[in-house]
């Protein structure tokens, strides 16, 4: 792909006492409560932490989809509306979300569309081919398995080449050998780029080995309890990953008692 | 079925429904002979030699028919996706424009038929019109809930982009409604046909219709016979056809065909009584003013072209009033005497049998189809073939009112237990639940809504059915007196009737909304949520 590469570089995101209702009077449910949170340039944050505590809510507020009830987000200085409009998000959501009429190829070239980018046939058969869906280009989603459709759904964001990625367990249906070759085999698509990535995972392996950097979150409302670095030695130092690995899982860890000193954690679903 | 019985080389299911067919033919043919001269009933031989014999006649009629229903059904259609597309950018006008639809789906077709006689003179007019007015409403519900089928995160791709409506509704919108659209045609073929006979029965002087009439009137029983059963198969080919278009052409089915999702009910019982007071009144304040606006704009004779003050008149303010309110209520308690009966008797039927064939599937491999098939036949094309055989009393009329009502019954709740999610019945399986159990648990629950949309559009449909047969046959209730009038020129109580029975349609239409609820609410509260 012959990428422009300086001129989308992606941009600091800084949110600032972000929360989010849904509901109103008995039924209000406070998802995400005041967090302000920022995230360096072009680099990927990994966000773990118990199910239902609001990662998705917090994606879903910086890609713009949800209206924040208090609070700011701006990326770069700019509005998630502002990045909307020039093509300059994409996301990777927690269901593929294929549009099942498109074809593999079809559900990819849409985002060029959608983006307001020329056609661009060659970038499209390159990416299908680097997220190993080469011989499926004209399968309809309804013929892929749960993890292909999870590709499809990574080579949707890649073709407009954002300058923020946010990816939602964007491997959640993928086997262990598949997903550990595309940790290996992605990562350097958006990384030269210097794209801001945000990846929620529920493997703390795939945070350690895919992140800059790791933010673990308590169950709702979401606080948080652990901010890691990962250093780039770790790529190559399993040691150092296996520590890692350890230091994040008592983030976690320390995210659940906390909590269950003054709730019960199952009762607050 | 013995594996002895199975001829070699014929594959078992052909073999199966060729035998059926012998079989319903032979006891056809036995039963005509038995009963020769006691019920109007004519076999098969007698029809094929009918057939032979005005081969020429009946091909230059149906040509006719055909030609009618096919521009009516162009045209209703456009109209349907004209008043969805209206939804689909300004959806702030949904309510109104679904309860406008309504209220003009709900005019009796017996009566706007000769009014549309009157105005348009001779000529396929009326007809066109009347199988354009069949047809719309059944496209234009299933491609509403179609625009709005769709999961929320394909609308979030879209807006990720910063792209707006018209995006979403290119890209998602047309392409989702697409099966629904499909299966809205599918059942529009033969709504079309039916219109354009009914049209033809008002006073047209060519097509298949008309030959129909004149069979009836001069009890001509093979007439009769050949004529209901060419309409049939012409009416099973039109919904053959256009279903294999819609398999060719969508590749997803619809998931549960028209059943409209009621809007979500966080608000007070209050303010949604409110809201539905407020839709009514709004309704009918529009429905006047349209009506009133078109007659001014047509500039219609006012002699034939009844206004709304001059109904108000006739009913309310006239020396005469209450005596022309007795002429009404007579035929119209008349009518509801038969019509009440024979909707329920239809609708338990069609519940009874969709059950039934769920408990025993032996008993009813093949049945869907064949009732599918069934179903396409406009019933109201066959009165007079029902009124030949159970004659012009309380059993003919009632019969063909439940008739109209038990085959969409039937199709939409066989259709609606299929809708039971496949996880739910791999639980049960996997407790060995018995069937009633399973039944009422799983899938009696998910067959409710499908089953209640075809009660809902079953109420104009059963009007239409015994206004036609009254008008044909029976010689009582509002059919009758609709007739009546129009051929006297009585035009005051003609308008008057048309607005006591599309009032009918639209209250009886409310009722089983209403009711719709009310089961829902207890027996399947997920399928109101979302
Ligand atoms: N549209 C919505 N309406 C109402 N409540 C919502 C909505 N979306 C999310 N919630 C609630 O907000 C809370 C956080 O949800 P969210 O999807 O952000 O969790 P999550 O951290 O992504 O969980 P998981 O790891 O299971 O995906 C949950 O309690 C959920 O019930
Ligand atoms: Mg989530």
């Amino acid at each position: 792909m012959a990428s422009p590469a300086m001129t989308r570089t992606g941009p600091e995101i800084r949110c600032t006492d972000l929360a989010k209702n849904f509901g109103k009077g008995a039924t209000l449910l406070e998802a995400v409560a005041p967090l302000s949170l920022s995230f360096a340039a072009g680099q990927m944050t990994a966000l773990v932490g118990p199910s239902g505590c609001g990662k998705s809510t917090v994606l879903r507020m910086i890609a713009g989809l949800e209206q924040p009830s208090a609070g700011q987000i701006l990326l770069g200085g700019q509005t998630p509306q502002d990045m909307q409009r020039q093509g300059a998000l994409a996301m990777a959501f927690q269901d593929a979300s294929l549009l099942p009429w498109r074809s593999v190829r079809g559900n990819v070239a849409l985002a060029r569309k959608l983006a307001r980018l020329p056609g661009d046939t060659a970038a499209v058969e390159d990416i299908i081919a680097r997220v190993g869906l080469s011989g499926f280009e004209d399968a309809r989603p309804a013929e892929l398995s749960g993890g292909m459709r999870q590709r499809v759904a990574i080579a949707r964001c890649l073709i407009t080449q954002p300058r923020v990625l946010l990816l939602d367990e964007p491997f959640g249906a993928v086997d262990e050998l598949t997903r550990a070759r595309l940790n290996l085999e992605l990562p350097p698509l958006w990384q030269a780029s210097g794209t801001t990535a945000l990846m929620v995972t529920h493997s703390v392996r795939e945070a350690v080995a895919l992140a800059d950097r790791v933010l673990v979150f308590s169950s709702r409302p979401a606080r948080v309890v652990g901010d890691i670095a990962i250093p780039a030695e770790a790529r190559s130092d399993t040691a150092l990953q296996g520590a890692l690995v350890e230091q994040v899982n008592a983030a976690l860890a320390q995210g659940w008692s906390d909590h269950a000193a003054h709730a019960q954690p199952w009762a607050a679903q | 079925m013995t594996p002895a019985l199975r001829l070699p080389f014929v594959p078992e299911p052909v073999f199966r429904q060729m035998a059926a067919m012998l079989v319903t033919l032979a006891l056809w043919q036995l039963a005509a002979m038995g009963l020769a001269g006691r019920y109007m009933l004519a076999g098969p031989v007698e029809v094929v030699q009918h057939i032979l014999q005005n081969y020429g006649l009946l091909s230059r009629a149906l040509w006719v028919t055909f030609q009618n229903a096919a521009w009516g059904f162009v045209a209703g259609n456009l109209a349907a996706i004209g008043l969805a597309l209206i939804v689909a950018l300004v959806p702030q006008t949904r309510m109104l424009v679904a309860a406008l639809a309504l209220v003009v789906f709900c005019l009796p077709l017996v009566a706007t038929g000769p009014i549309l006689r009157v105005l348009y003179g001779p000529g396929p007019g009326p007809q066109i019109t009347l199988a354009a007015l069949a047809v719309y409403y059944t496209t234009f519900i299933p491609l509403l809930v179609g625009l709005r089928a769709a999961p929320a995160s394909w609308f979030d791709l879209i807006r990720l982009y910063g792209r707006g409506a018209w995006t979403v509704f290119v890209q998602v919108r047309v392409m989702a409604s697409l099966p629904y659209l499909l299966a809205g045609l599918q059942i529009a073929a033969p709504a079309a046909f039916l219109g354009a006979m009914v049209g033809e029965f008002t006073g047209a002087d060519r097509g298949i219709g008309v030959l129909a009439l004149r069979a009836m009137r001069g009890l001509d029983v093979e007439a009769t016979w050949a004529i209901a059963l060419i309409a049939a198969a012409v009416s099973m080919l039109a919904y053959g056809a256009i279903g294999r278009i819609t398999r060719t052409k969508a590749d997803t089915q619809p998931e549960m065909l028209m059943a409209v999702k009621p809007e979500p009910s966080a608000q007070l019982v209050s303010a949604r009584v409110f809201r539905i007071v407020m839709l009514v009144a709004l309704t009918a304040a529009l429905v006047i003013a349209l009506w009133w606006a078109l007659m001014e704009i047509f500039a219609l004779n006012r002699f034939f072209a009844k206004r709304p003050d001059d109904v108000w008149r006739y009913l309310v303010t006239a020396p005469t009033a209450q005596a022309n309110r007795a002429v009404l209520w007579a035929a119209t308690s008349a009518s509801l005497e038969y019509l009440i009966p024979g909707y329920l008797a239809g609708l338990a039927l069609g519940v009874a049998g969709a059950l039934a064939l769920t408990l025993a599937p032996a008993l009813g491999s093949g049945v869907l189809p064949v009732a599918i098939a069934l179903r396409s036949v406009p019933i109201v094309t066959t009165a007079p073939l029902i009124v030949l055989a159970l004659g012009r009393g309380a059993a003919g009329t009632i019969t063909i009112v439940a008739v109209m009502t038990f085959f969409p019954a039937l199709v939409a709740c066989l259709q609606g237990l299929r809708q039971t999610p496949g996880q739910v019945l791999d639980v049960m399986r996997l407790y060995a639940t018995n069937p009633v159990t399973r039944l009422w648990y799983a899938q009696i629950p998910a067959m409710l809504p499908a089953f209640f949309a075809a009660a809902r559009l079953s109420v104009p449909a059963a009007i239409l059915a015994i206004t036609v047969a009254e008008w044909l046959a029976t010689g009582r209730g509002l059919g009758a007196l609709m007739a009546l009038t129009a051929s006297t020129s009585d035009y005051n109580l003609l308008w008057s009737a048309i607005v006591v029975v599309t009032l009918g349609a639209c209250i009886g239409y409310g009722l089983v909304s209403m009711v719709e609820r009310a089961v829902l609410v207890r027996v399947a509260p997920e399928q109101l949520r979302n």
